[in-house]
């Protein structure tokens, strides 16, 4: 089992990228070999993959999604980007 | 018919041109022949056309796409319609600030190949000194900030140090780390005597990565693919079938629904200097002609697995049978099979020596 480090301010690893694709109607990540299909939940996660803290844009989303509780989904989703490796740890701010 | 799909992925081999000489490299047997190619211009329209098709990934590949003169353009271009842009590379004619150039050219992810973990028998392979700057281009990208891919092809010769290989890949850090197996066409083809591995061999190596993978293997996602000609009964999806989720441009503009589907006699392809790339993927002939199954002969017409493995792989089909819309003779219900168990036969009892790929017009003997 891979053993991966704890993420405290997630960005996208190097040749991550996150795309619209205006051909399929879609949001995507795309990365070597691979590509996810995002929902919109998840799309508003990895555009605040900024180099903030998990925290922070946990908070964000609370801001914007008013009466929402994103912090369980937030962190069931960075762990799955993190564990295919599309993840990497910012510089602590 | 369901609704066409589009495709995923490109691949364009800008040039066959090549300073290695690698005996299973999958381009065509006859390189001389092959020696026109198309213009920047073009390219970076084929790119285009792509990205509107709704081609996601570029692969730019050759032979050595760096020995393009114009290939930070053609990276440019492939990056600013939007592609998410791979390349692969023997990486022999590249340094740092060439790597820097295609950093800043919007390259997204760099694969350098490597033929063995030595420099004598790396070198050997490659018929050519490389080993060095194959590891110098790995360790230059990975500080840039590439995704590193390693692509070590894996045939008898080198097969018993895979555990070698892994290590290798963990001690430069690299991404991602693929063992593919040969697959034989083109050179591997006719190398295939002197390539194929033994069983042992191969239950050795699938025994290996497992241990690796769980004694964990240090950050380096590992893609191991056992070939097909051993262990399975049925044959792999080759490609999702053609004309299905990808498409190759050759280097003087052919598009192929495989890259070595060129070497199948009596095909024709249509150039991207003629039509567009959509009009190619959309109507042309050999694009259609084996979408979904209505073109299968038995045993594949009336089989449960002709949508899961749509018959496989139509130049492995080809090269054994001569007939490319035989079922793949990999598959035990295919009548051709004992063909496969005669191939591994002859590679027991031989060991011919290699025959390095260079550039000919005169037909190389089989």
């Amino acid at each position: 089992m891979t053993e991966r480090p704890q993420i405290v301010h997630p960005m996208l690893a190097a040749g991550t990228r996150y795309r619209w694709d205006k051909v399929r109607d879609q949001h995507q990540l795309v990365f070597p070999e691979g590509m996810i299909v995002l929902n919109e939940s998840g799309t508003a996660i990895v555009q605040l993959c900024d180099g903030r803290s998990t925290n922070d844009l946990i908070a964000t989303l609370k801001n914007t999604y008013p009466g929402s509780e994103p912090a369980d989904d937030v962190h069931a989703f960075l762990g799955q980007l993190a564990d295919r490796g599309l993840l990497r740890d910012g510089p602590a701010t | 018919m369901d609704q066409l799909p589009r495709p995923l992925a490109l691949l364009a081999e800008v040039t066959y041109r090549c300073p290695l000489q690698c005996p299973y490299c999958s381009n065509p047997l006859e390189l001389e022949k092959y020696r026109q190619e198309l213009d920047t211009a073009t390219w970076l329209r084929v790119f285009e056309e792509a990205a509107e098709l709704g081609v996601v990934q570029l692969h730019l590949s050759g032979g050595e796409p760096l020995v393009r003169r114009d290939i930070m353009e053609l990276v440019r271009g492939a990056s600013r319609v939007g592609l998410y842009t791979n390349m692969s590379t023997g990486a022999t004619v590249v340094d740092d600030t060439m790597l820097k150039r295609l950093h800043d050219a919007g390259l997204d992810h760099l694969q350098v190949s490597l033929l063995d973990t030595e420099p004598e028998s790396n070198d050997r392979l490659a018929n050519a000194r490389s080993f060095d700057r194959k590891r110098d281009a790995v360790l230059g990208a990975k500080k840039l900030g590439f995704p590193v891919t390693l692509n070590v092809v894996l045939h008898r010769q080198n097969l018993d140090r895979i555990g070698e290989v892994i290590a290798l890949a963990q001690e430069w850090q690299v991404n991602r780390l693929e063992l593919a197996h040969t697959q034989y066409t083109g050179w591997a083809f006719l190398n295939r005597a002197a390539l194929m591995p033994t069983r042992e061999q191969l239950a050795h190596a699938h025994d290996v990565v497992e241990q690796a993978r769980a004694a964990g293997t240090r950050g380096v996602d590992i893609l191991h693919v056992l070939p097909d000609y051993y262990f399975e009964k049925y044959p792999k999806a080759c490609l999702q079938g053609w004309g299905m989720v990808s498409m190759s441009v050759a280097p003087d503009g052919l598009v192929l629904p495989c890259q070595t589907a060129r070497e199948i006699p009596g095909l024709e392809f249509p150039s991207v200097t003629d039509h567009s790339l959509q009009d190619i993927w959309e109507n042309a002939p050999i694009f259609n002609r084996f979408r979904g199954t209505d073109w299968m002969p038995e045993p594949c017409r009336s089989c449960d697995q002709r949508e899961i493995d749509f018959g496989g792989c139509r130049c492995q089909a080809f090269l054994m049978t001569g007939d490319v819309t035989a079922t793949d003779p990999i598959c035990t219900l295919s009548p051709d099979h004992h063909l496969v168990e005669e191939a591994l036969q002859e590679a027991q009892r031989s060991d011919p020596p290699l025959q390095f790929r260079v550039m000919s017009s005169r037909p190389v003997a089989g």
